[in-house]
């Protein structure tokens, strides 16, 4: 069985993946909400179906053998396919009202401007009776290189195509993206004029014949100046198609806050989604330019055409859910990060999907989840016996920190090798996110005489597992609360965040805990003494 | 032909097992076991050139597809510049700078059994004939991986400041290096103390250069940037003690998490960045943005202003550039905690117990202020790396009039001559920029290797 790939969307970037996988033999499926789609491939070795006018209705299954359903006026069509690409485009909002401004022939958006500077047969009306033109961005919020380089490209034909007079007034010029710079000067020298704000803005007031007037005070001459400009621009915000937030919703794909379906998370980079075989690509995962797609599309083929590889063994080491036990509450369901519970029959973890990051396994009410070498029990076995320091030296604290794989276990091993020191009751304990850690796992530590535990987790919007350190944190805090209440020192138990190169800090974390614990004295639980 | 093992590292694990209870590492799968390729990459060797954040990215998506890999890396450490920078997460948040994947693609590069490392090495020819043969110059091995055990001995005893290098990672193995140029022994052999006060015996001071001829099917150059120099800037960099780069400081509080002043290890209370020394600058020809400095100085600054909140900062500037998705936001607080100044100033005089003296035009009042502050960092620019005519020349290849080599969009490593690009190399990139690069990379190189077996 070969295995497909589906990919959303109908623009540039999904061309590119188009072209990409069929280019090395893959088949693909495309599937796009417009009526028509005018891709063609040149010679290529894979199989292509195009589904046009069609909206994605339900995704089940995982990585491997994804279960789409999509509908076409109505009718359903159902594919299997082994992985999903999304890379539908961008939309823009216009930003008339940031400038109190509303739009008519002569106050038009960015995107207006593109098109009648494409069109041919506008040069006669618009642009010949026009001398000045003004482009408005970055004045209310922040704008982004992606929409200043159409700026310029503009107001540089506008120059020297049109010979209009064009300024650009902006807070912050972005120039932040490949030859923006060298652009700007290119316009600076066809004679478009910018003008910057920083502590004042322009007064923008818009007359009733539908002309706008523009005062300002400029800031590096403090000559007041006045600007009738005969066709105003206004830059606009770009945010993901709706059709792009759909999919992240039905899809289960974490968003960012501006609704873009790919979390504002490092472990992302550059292709990746929280599920294992989606993908997203292009405009849909961020504010892109042109080059920024094509490298898009080029990852996102990179990690289609390898996928296969890593389908081939099933890992034996993931979660599994007792049948037993399980009373179907659907907890892991929810909390599970990377869509790896499947609701069949039966509650299942799709192995291929799993993390191993057992979030599940720690907030299962019923215990029911088990995820091998993650038990509380196997971790007590790899703990020593007990503690016994000698009577004559000073009390030594046994200090065990549950550390994340990503991150402190790594932070603590540059520790060393920066030759910080670190206490001599350390005992660190790998897992493979801190989400794993159950009330359990902190409560096996202080039987097994630990006179202070210690969570180490990634900072937050860092975990690979999204909340795993949220989880953490709650699990502590909520043993935090409960001790004073049992006679027992709350401070014997605390949570920090750290990243894997973070070497200095963690000896300071690990080093102040030693001294509040040694302040607190021994355990209280501990046996033996 | 000779073989690379004599220096090839074995991935030596420090002696740390008795304290890490169970190992969960990503599993690393041989797929060759699973003998289910999607096209046969077995036999394929790729020679990348520069260890940084490129050139492992790289080498990792290419193993990952059953490629072998020759990274080579001219410094003593892998993980480029990028290594050497700090976390700068605040409020116990991640600010998405991308450091730490440098830390885990350094990692999964030291995992995998098929990249072949070769640090302190140099590509010196090239020649096609079909494949590429490389020769490859590998300076002396000083240090004995195998047998350092990073106790830093070493690196305190040595008289000279800077003779003993050091890295930033776990995974530079081993964590300290001789630096050729300043140590005593190698100049006129009147020292040897390291070699002696070692106790595990791991240094050698009279190893040999080595050279080794490799094969590749192809050429992946990820030699990455050049950090601009600001001597050449009226900013008295390397005259005054206080005045230091973004480079410096990323490291400083890597290393030891706080700021001090480099002249009197005293705790600044003003510190003012100055952006752009390199970057979008007509005099030297710099016509480019260099994308990462205002988010990095920001960052750091606000770094700063949470560990050390007595300290004022001050942010000379001329736009301050997006970064990052939560970009609005951040710049709103951001704005609270540093006093932002947009403009740049002129130069800067040393004034008594070391204070730097800065000349500007204030944007309000319109006069030239002259303010002093403790310690003075400089955000500067990305720069052509030093050895990019070379590497060209290596190649056959022109670079662009900036200096920097054409990118691949530009084709100027015309498709099929097997030589590809990635990273900072072509211009200025942030880290998931980088990262971007080199996945695309890979993905041309996998398409080359089909399009040519076919």
């Amino acid at each position: 069985m070969k295995d497909k790939t589906l990919i959303f969307g109908n623009g540039p970037c999904a061309h590119y993946i188009a072209e990409d996988l069929l280019s090395t033999g893959e088949d693909i499926v495309i599937a796009t909400t417009d009526k028509t789609c005018d891709f063609s491939p040149s010679e290529h070795s894979g199989s292509i179906e195009i589904l046009t006018d069609t909206r994605l209705v339900s995704c089940r299954g995982a990585v491997g053998d994804f279960r789409i359903l999509t509908a076409r006026n109505n009718k359903e069509i159902k594919r299997t396919v082994a992985g999903v690409i999304v890379a539908e485009e961008d939309q823009r909002k216009s930003n008339f009202s940031q400038y109190g401004l509303i739009g008519s022939s002569n106050v038009i958006t960015l995107s207006r401007m593109k098109e009648l500077l494409l069109d041919s047969s506008h040069k006669q009306s618009i642009f010949l009776k026009a001398k000045k033109v003004v482009f408005l961005t970055g004045l209310v919020k922040e704008s982004h290189p992606a929409i200043a380089e159409e700026i310029m490209h503009s107001a540089l034909r506008l120059q020297s195509d049109f010979n209009l007079q064009t300024y650009i007034l902006t807070a912050n010029l972005k120039v932040a993206a490949d030859g923006l710079e060298a652009l700007c000067r290119e316009t600076k020298e066809a004679g478009a004029v910018y003008i910057k704000f920083t502590d004042t803005r322009p007064e923008i007031h818009s007359k009733s014949n539908d002309s706008v007037q523009i005062e300002f005070v400029d800031e590096i001459t403090l000559k007041k100046f006045r600007l009738t400009p005969d066709i105003t621009v206004v830059d606009e915000t770009i945010v993901p198609s709706d059709y792009a937030v759909d999919l992240a919703k039905l899809l289960s794909i974490n968003t960012d806050p501006d609704g873009f379906v790919q979390a504002d998370n490092v472990h992302r980079f550059t292709v990746f989604t929280n599920r294992k075989g989606i993908m997203v690509a292009g405009p849909s995962r961020s504010i892109q330019t042109c080059s920024d797609q094509i490298t898009d599309a080029a990852n996102a083929a990179l990690v289609s055409a390898g996928r296969m590889a890593d389908l081939q063994i099933v890992p034996e080491d993931r979660a599994e859910i007792d049948k037993g036990l399980c009373i179907r509450c659907l907890t892991c369901y929810r909390l599970c990060p990377y869509r790896a519970i499947m609701l069949n029959t039966r509650v299942v973890v799709e192995p291929h999907a799993c993390e191993r990051c057992g979030i599940c396994a720690a907030q299962c009410p019923r215990g029911a989840i088990h995820i091998k070498d993650l038990e509380p029990e196997s971790i007590l076995n790899h703990m020593p016996k007990g503690y016994n320091p000698q009577k004559e030296v000073a009390f030594t604290p046994f200090i065990v920190a549950f550390c994340c794989s990503r991150s402190a276990v790594l932070a603590r091993e540059l520790s060393r090798c920066m030759g910080h020191e670190l206490p001599s009751g350390l005992k660190v304990l790998e897992v493979p996110c801190s989400g794993s850690i159950s009330l359990d796992h902190i409560f096996a530590a202080f039987k097994k005489n630990a006179d202070g535990v210690l969570v180490l987790t990634c900072h937050e919007g860092n975990c690979h597992s999204e909340r795993g350190n949220v989880y953490a944190r709650q699990t502590v805090d909520q043993i935090a609360d409960k001790f004073p209440r049992i006679g027992f020192e709350k401070d014997r138990i605390a949570i920090q965040t750290l990243a894997s190169n973070m070497g200095t800090e963690f000896a300071e974390m690990v080093n102040r805990f030693e001294a509040n614990i040694i302040e607190l004295g021994p355990s209280r639980l501990k046996k033996n003494q | 032909m000779p073989d690379a093992k004599g220096i090839l590292l074995t991935r030596k694990h420090e002696n740390i097992a008795d304290f890490r209870v169970f190992v969960f590492s990503r599993t690393l799968i041989d797929r060759k076991q699973t003998g289910r390729y999607q096209f046969e990459m077995g036999n394929k060797n790729v020679l990348i050139i520069g260890g940084g954040t490129a050139g492992l990215s790289a080498a990792v998506e290419l193993v990952n597809l059953d490629i072998h890999v020759d990274l080579v890396e001219k410094s003593d450490f892998l993980g480029g510049h990028a290594i050497g920078y700090t976390c700068k997460a605040t409020r116990n948040t991640c600010v998405k700078c991308g450091a730490c994947m440098v830390e885990e693609k350094l990692n999964d590069t030291m995992l995998h059994p098929k990249i072949k490392i070769w640090t302190g090495s140099r590509v010196q020819e090239v020649s096609k004939n079909g494949r590429f043969t490389a020769k490859i110059h590998c300076k002396p091995k000083y240090i004995d991986p195998h047998k350092c055990t990073n106790c830093r001995i070493c690196f305190d005893k040595c008289p000279v400041d800077g003779a003993i290098l050091h890295g930033f990672s776990k995974n530079n193995i081993p964590f300290y290096a001789i630096n050729e140029e300043l140590c005593l022994y190698l100049k006129d052999k009147s020292c040897g103390l390291c070699r002696d006060e070692c106790p595990e015996t791991a240094i050698n001071l009279d190893p040999k250069a080595t050279e080794y001829i490799k094969e590749a099917d192809a050429v992946l150059v990820a030699a990455g940037f050049h950090p601009f120099n600001p001597e050449d800037k009226p900013y008295g960099y390397h005259r005054f003690q206080n005045v230091i780069t973004s480079l410096d400081l990323e490291r400083m509080l890597k290393q030891v998490g706080r700021v001090k002043r480099p002249g009197d290890a005293t705790i600044p209370e003003r510190i003012a960045f100055i952006q752009c020394v390199g970057s979008r600058d007509s005099k030297l020809n710099h016509l480019w943005c260099s994308k990462v400095c205002c988010g990095s100085a920001l960052r750091m600054a606000r770094l700063i202003k949470e560990r050390q909140p007595d300290i004022d900062i001050s942010f000379f500037y001329i736009d301050v550039q997006t970064f990052g998705k939560d970009f609005e936001q951040f710049y709103k607080d951001v704005q609270e905690e540093v006093r932002m100044i947009r403009a740049i100033p002129g130069d800067i005089y040393e004034t008594d117990r070391q204070k730097l003296k800065i000349n500007f035009l204030d944007n309000n009042t319109h006069e030239t202020l002259e303010e002093i502050f403790d310690l003075v960092v400089l955000s500067i620019g990305i720069a052509p790396g030093k050895d990019n005519g070379e590497i060209a020349e290596l190649l056959h290849l022109k670079l662009a009039d900036s200096g920097f080599f054409k990118s691949g969009d530009e084709e100027a490593s015309a498709p099929n001559t097997g030589i590809f690009s990635a990273g900072t190399i072509s211009g200025a990139m942030s880290i998931p920029e980088t990262i971007a690069s080199a996945g695309k990379a890979a993905r041309q190189i996998v398409k080359y290797f089909r399009a040519n077996d076919s």
